[in-house]
Order: structure tokens, then sequence, then C-alpha cells
């Protein structure tokens, strides 16, 4: 049994080196890894920015640069434009007796209060060296917003895989080798087992290459090769359906993003809905893989909550899966 | 007129399709989520662990003032679970290191308190008042969120010994030093006196309107170009490609009659979304034009991406790339200081940017006019493009 399973591993293997499908699975998740390793540092240093104008006493700019990210212009209209850019920032002009803070009007509330606060502070001449406070830190190196991103990619890895899964299935229907398999000694099980097997092994392959690359040494590996595992089944489990339950690529397009909506929606929900309203999100395995995923990356997990979220995934999924599993029968045969 | 009559079976076959009532029924999905799940005016979820190391009447007097200015508002106790930790806390001004190791998990009853934003009601963040200085070390850790130990000096007056995580940026870092430096009510009269001068509208969107140009960008204009490739490889398998040949339309009337299946479905799952959580508030004549255009550009690209495969598995790898790529965007748009120029060049940013203008209600018209033209222009260039390849290889 496990032979034949092997022998259609190393089969769609083969078929996935000709069309560049694996290259695919394992290129595109490395790719992204690198993209958030560019880009993380830009989001994570979103301090507030100050445009200031170049003539502006110098003691000013060096204060605003202790607090604010400043951008320097030539001449007010110039700042003002600069101002009336899409994105959040206030300048500050000085207009006798004191500074003008230059403002578009529809930004971020906090943005005017922050530039307030700071002229004030300015204005009072409170430097840090006024300032008795001290910092304790436990000195994390890794950005929440940074692990929020992996984390993100991470289940994409899987989504992809299942999408992967589904599309296969969809022109294998077209090019009729769903129906050769029935006249093979390969079970209906072994067939999914080793259908599946090249997603497990390239996806849990890029997991830990990605994470590698974006700095996560020293998490618990076991942990979130666990929660991998588990979330990928029912990707799978979707994926097949998908697959088979789809006659044409549209109807598995349609699939691919009906799929999307609870991953998306167990992410969004996970970080934005309030805690008295995460319950609305308990039915979701999305949200425990999330969720698992989060405390994992972010170093505050324990094995007895892993557990707990491992099994509610794998609890939802078999249950899918048995409920699916007529379904899956039935477009094998 | 045969243009319109393979746009009308195209829109016919659409229809027979599984696709076309699943964008429908993902619209009213997204339209159910934005009216439910997500308030106007959201509370936030940021929490404060503080220990007042202080008599409790100075607590008492401390919080009252704010209470009675509605800015801060008691809360029942909330009860705290602490799980066995231990981590190591670095004093980044003597440079001294403790560790701490708690073996047991404790539970406590914290006092709450909520910061209130007085122009809205809605919740700014949570403060809870602890016992310990050990039990906001704790918190802190475990919840990666902020923590202070506040204590009060002989000569009356408090110092802060403020909590980071670690990741911080040094500007948060030096305005945390300077944050208590005088006291509140002094900084609270210098930020009344500021001269501010506002040089545009002061109308904002909410939270849930905040959302629907993001939605309409991702789930509407962008989906067009993965989903022109999903209906062009689906006639190829079908052979619909090759029975093009023999009627009179062309290459290019098969073509622009996919994106214009496309642009009405966007046409319409957009307007389920955009309808009932806008209203009245945007300026439709100019939203139609820019969505159709815009969803034009990307079937477009679709199109010429599509033509360079033969199947969809194989389009794949590129058609997932430009679509993560082509989202990148949506960081600057809930991100407002991420901004950098090299992000300006992707097609999204600026669809992000005058979507978000229409549903203000006060676009800059000729801009929009400006934008959807040359979404228009650029779309047919692409379609152009995508035409000649498909001339060539004959296959489509």
């Amino acid at each position: 049994m496990i032979a034949k399973i092997l022998r259609i591993f190393r089969r769609d293997a083969l078929v996935a080196t000709r069309d560049s499908m694996l290259i695919l699975i394992i290129a595109m998740p490395i790719a992204l890894a690198v993209g958030i390793l560019l880009f993380a540092p830009g989001i994570t240093d979103s301090s507030v920015r100050i445009g200031l104008l170049k003539d502006d006493g110098a003691e000013h700019i060096a204060f605003m640069e202790n607090y604010a990210q400043v951008e320097l212009f030539g001449s007010v209209q110039e700042l003002e434009r600069r101002v009336n850019k899409r994105d959040e920032i206030a300048g500050m002009v000085f207009m006798d007796p004191g500074y003008e803070i230059i403002v578009q009007g529809d930004e971020d509330p906090g943005l005017l209060n922050y530039a307030k606060f700071l002229n004030s502070l300015f204005t009072l001449g409170i430097t840090r060296e006024d300032a008795t406070a001290q910092m304790l830190s436990f000195e994390k190196t890794v950005p929440p917003l940074k692990t929020k991103l992996v984390n993100m990619l991470i289940l994409m890895m899987i989504m992809l895989a299942g999408m992967i899964i589904s599309l296969g299935i969809v022109e294998e229907k077209a090019d009729n080798t769903i129906n050769a398999i029935n006249v093979t000694p390969v079970s209906q099980n072994g067939f999914i087992v080793g259908k599946s097997l090249l997603g497990v092994v390239s996806t849990l392959g890029s997991i830990v290459v990605s994470l590698l690359i974006l700095g996560y040494r020293d998490i618990d590996w076991l942990m979130i090769l666990l929660v991998g595992l588990t979330s990928m089944m029912l990707t799978f489990i979707v994926g097949f359906l998908q697959g088979l339950g789809s006659d044409d690529v549209i109807a598995a397009a349609a699939g691919v993003k009906m799929t999307m909506l609870p991953i998306a929606g167990s992410i969004a929900g996970y970080e934005l809905l309030a805690e008295r309203w995460q319950w609305t999100m308990y039915w979701s395995p999305f949200y425990w893989a999330y969720k698992a995923n989060d405390l994992i990356l972010s170093k505050r997990a324990d094995w007895p909550t892993v557990l707990v979220c491992v099994g509610l995934v794998l609890g939802i999924s078999m249950l899918i899966f048995i409920m699916a599993m007529p379904k899956i029968r039935k477009g094998l045969s | 007129m045969k243009m319109l009559s393979t746009y009308r079976k195209e829109m016919k076959i659409a229809m027979r399709g599984f696709y076309f009532y699943i964008e429908i029924f993902i619209a009213v999905v997204m339209l159910l989520i934005l009216l439910v799940a997500i308030k106007e005016n959201p509370d936030s979820k940021q929490r404060e662990y503080v220990f007042y190391d202080a008599r409790p009447e100075v607590v008492e007097l401390l919080f009252a003032k704010y209470i009675d200015e509605g800015k801060i508002v008691p809360a029942a106790d909330t009860e705290i679970v602490m799980k066995p930790a231990s981590f190591a806390v670095k004093n980044r001004d003597t440079g001294s290191t403790v560790s701490y190791s708690f073996d047991s998990a404790k539970t406590i009853m914290a006092r709450t308190m909520r910061e209130i934003d007085v122009d809205d009601g809605r919740i700014k963040k949570t403060i809870f008042l602890l016992d310990t200085e050990e039990d906001v070390l704790r918190l802190s850790h475990s919840s990666g969120q902020v923590g202070a130990i506040v204590s009060l000096g002989d000569r009356g007056t408090f110092s802060y010994r403020y909590i980071l995580q670690g990741y911080e940026t040094e500007r948060l870092t030096n305005l945390l030093y300077v944050y208590n430096a005088r006291s509140v009510d002094v900084l609270e009269q210098e930020m009344d006196r500021q001269a501010v001068r506002e040089l545009g509208s002061t109308e904002r969107l909410n939270a849930r309107e905040s959302a629907v140009p993001a939605l309409i960008t991702f789930a509407g204009s962008l989906m067009g170009f993965f989903i022109v490739m999903s209906y062009l490889f689906l006639d190829k398998d079908q052979g619909v490609i090759r029975a093009l040949a023999v009627t009179p339309a062309t290459v290019w009337m098969y073509l622009l009659s996919k994106t214009m299946v496309i642009m009405t479905t966007v046409l319409i799952s957009s307007s389920i979304v955009v309808i009932p959580v806008m209203g009245l508030k945007p300026n439709y004549l100019l939203f139609y034009p820019f969505l159709l255009a815009t969803t034009f550009a990307f079937a477009a690209i679709g199109l010429l991406v599509a033509s360079f495969f033969d199947s969809m598995s194989k389009s794949f790898g590129v058609l997932y790339l430009l679509m993560i790529a082509f989202m990148l965007p949506g960081f600057s748009y809930f991100i407002g200081s991420f901004d950098p120029v090299w992000l300006r060049f992707f097609p999204t940013y600026p669809i992000l940017y005058v979507f978000k203008m229409i549903m203000l209600g006060k676009p800059d018209v000729p801009y929009v006019l400006t934008a959807s033209a040359g979404f228009l222009v650029g779309g047919l260039a692409v379609l152009a493009i995508a035409n000649e390849k498909f001339k060539k290889t004959l296959t489509v």
C-alpha cells in the first residue's frame, strides 16, 4: 500500500516538475518570505511623519527627529503639496510667535494630537534630559506585525496547496486519468493520500524554509509543524471536494474564492473582533490554526493551548472529511 | 451588433454557470460582514497594565478627575488568568537585568478602567490596575501589551517605569521618556493653544466605510484579472476557442465580450456592497465609470497573462504572484503612515485612493476622470497586445 502511495507521489512530483508546478509551490512562498523580509522593516518603522521647512531652526528639526520621521521642504507651497498627498503627514511652519500645524483635515485625529503634543513639548522646552522615566524591556526582537504577516503567509501556503490539488484534479478529470485510477490496484484512500503527499511535503518544506529566512529559528518547531500538518488536512479535504465537485476550471476558481472567505474571515476575526465577540469565529478551523501560529511565532505558546487548537482543527477537519467522504468517493468513481 | 450578440451569448453562458452566483453570494456575505461585524467606530483592543506604588486614596484622586470629565469610565473588575512563565527584564537605563520565573498559574481580579474618546464615545484603551509589579511584568510579557509601574516619590511627584517589549522604535521610546515630564494639565493647556490650519475637507470615512474601497478594489476590480483567465482556459478545455474560428466573430470581439461579462459581474457585486453601506454619499456618476475602467484594465492584464500559457495550472504561479503584488498597496491604505514611493507604481494604489475619494462624496472630478481614462486607454493597449498574441497563436 505504502509503495503504491509513494508511486503516486513520485508520479505527481514528476508531472509537477514537468510543468514547473513543484517549483511554483516551493519557490512562491520563499519569494514571499523574502518579500516580507524586505517589506517588514518599512512597516514597523511606521511612526508619525512631520514635514518641516529646510530653513526651519536646526534645534526644532533635531527635536522633531527624536520623535517622528521628518521630511524637509524648500517652501511652504511644497510642504502643503506634500500634506495634501494620500498618506498622513502633518506640516509645521513657523508663524510668529509660534509654529502653525498644517494638516489635510481628513487624517486620523491621532496624527494631529501627536503633532500638537510634540510642538507643546518643544514650546515648553521639555527634552529627554528632563525625563525621570525609566525603560524596562523584555528585549524581544520580532515586531508583532511581522509575526502577523508570517502567520498569513503560512495560511496562504496551506491554501495554495489546497488550490493546486483542486486544479490538479480538475485537469485529471479533463484528461480522464481519474477514471483510469479505478482500474489500477490503488485503493481510493491510497489515491487520496498519494495525491496529497506532494502538497504536504512541499508545503511543510516551504514553511520551514520561509521561517528560517525570516529569522524564526528559535521557535518550537514541533508545534509549528503539528499545526501546519493538521490545518493542511482540512485544506486538502476542501481541495479534493472542490476538485472533484468542479467540472471545469471556472468552477474550481469559484471554489478557490469560496475557500478564501473563511480564511480571510478567520484572520480578520482574530485580529479585529473584540474579546467578547471572538466566540463567533470558533467554528472556523482556520481561526484556531491562526491563533496557534500566532502564539507559537510570538513565543507565547504552551503545549496545552496548542494541543487544544490542534485538536479543534483536527476535530472540525475530521467532521468535514466524514461528511464529505461519500462525495469524494462518488467523485472518484 | 455582432459584438452585442457575442456579449449576450457570453452573459447567458455565465449566468448558467456556478461562478456568477458565487460572486453575488460573496458580495452578499461581504455586505453582511460590513453591516454586522464592523462597527462604524470600533473600540480599540489596546490594553494597558498598570501598578500604582501609592496609597489607594492617591490612586482614587488621580482617576476621579478623569472620571468626572468623562474621559475614563470604570468597568466591572476583570478576571485575568496568568500562566506559568519565565523571562528576563532589562532596565535600559541602569543596564541591569533581572530574571523572573513563575512556576504556577495565578488568577486575579483586576480593577478595570476604560479610556473613552469624548468625541465619539468609543473605547480608546482598557486599563487594568494591578496589585503588584510582578503581575504587570507577567501580563505585559504574555500579552505583548503596554505596561507601566508608577511610583509616588517623596515630593509628591510620580515616577514612571514603562515596560517595553523590545522591538519598539527609538522614536517611540524617546516619546515615552518625555510623556510624563510635565503634568497633563500643563500639556493639555499648551496643546489647546496650538494653531492648526486645515487644507481641505475634514470629512473622514468611518471604519465600516473605510473597508469599502479596499473590498471593491480587491474583490471587485482585481478579481476580473483572475476570473477572465479562468473563463478563457475553460473555453480552451471545452474547445470553444476552435469553434470560434468558424464563426463571423473575431478574436478581438471574443476577448472584449469576455471582459464585458467580467465588468457586468463586478458592476452587480460591487453595487451590492456599496449602495447599502454608503447610501447616497458617493458620487455614483464617477464611481461606475471608474469601476468599469479599472475592471476592464485588470481583465485585459489577465488576458495578456493568459496568452503566455496553455492551462490554468501553468499560469497559476504568475497569476498568484501578480495578485499578491497588486494587493500590497492595501498595507499603505490601512496603515496611513506607511507609504513608500515604490508602492505608488502599483496600479491598485491609485485605484484605492480614487475609490476612497469617490466614497467621501467630494472627489477631485478632473483627477477621477483622468484616472478613469488612463485605465481605459491602458486596458485597451494591453488588450490590443493580447489580441495580437492570440491571433498569432491561433489556438488562443
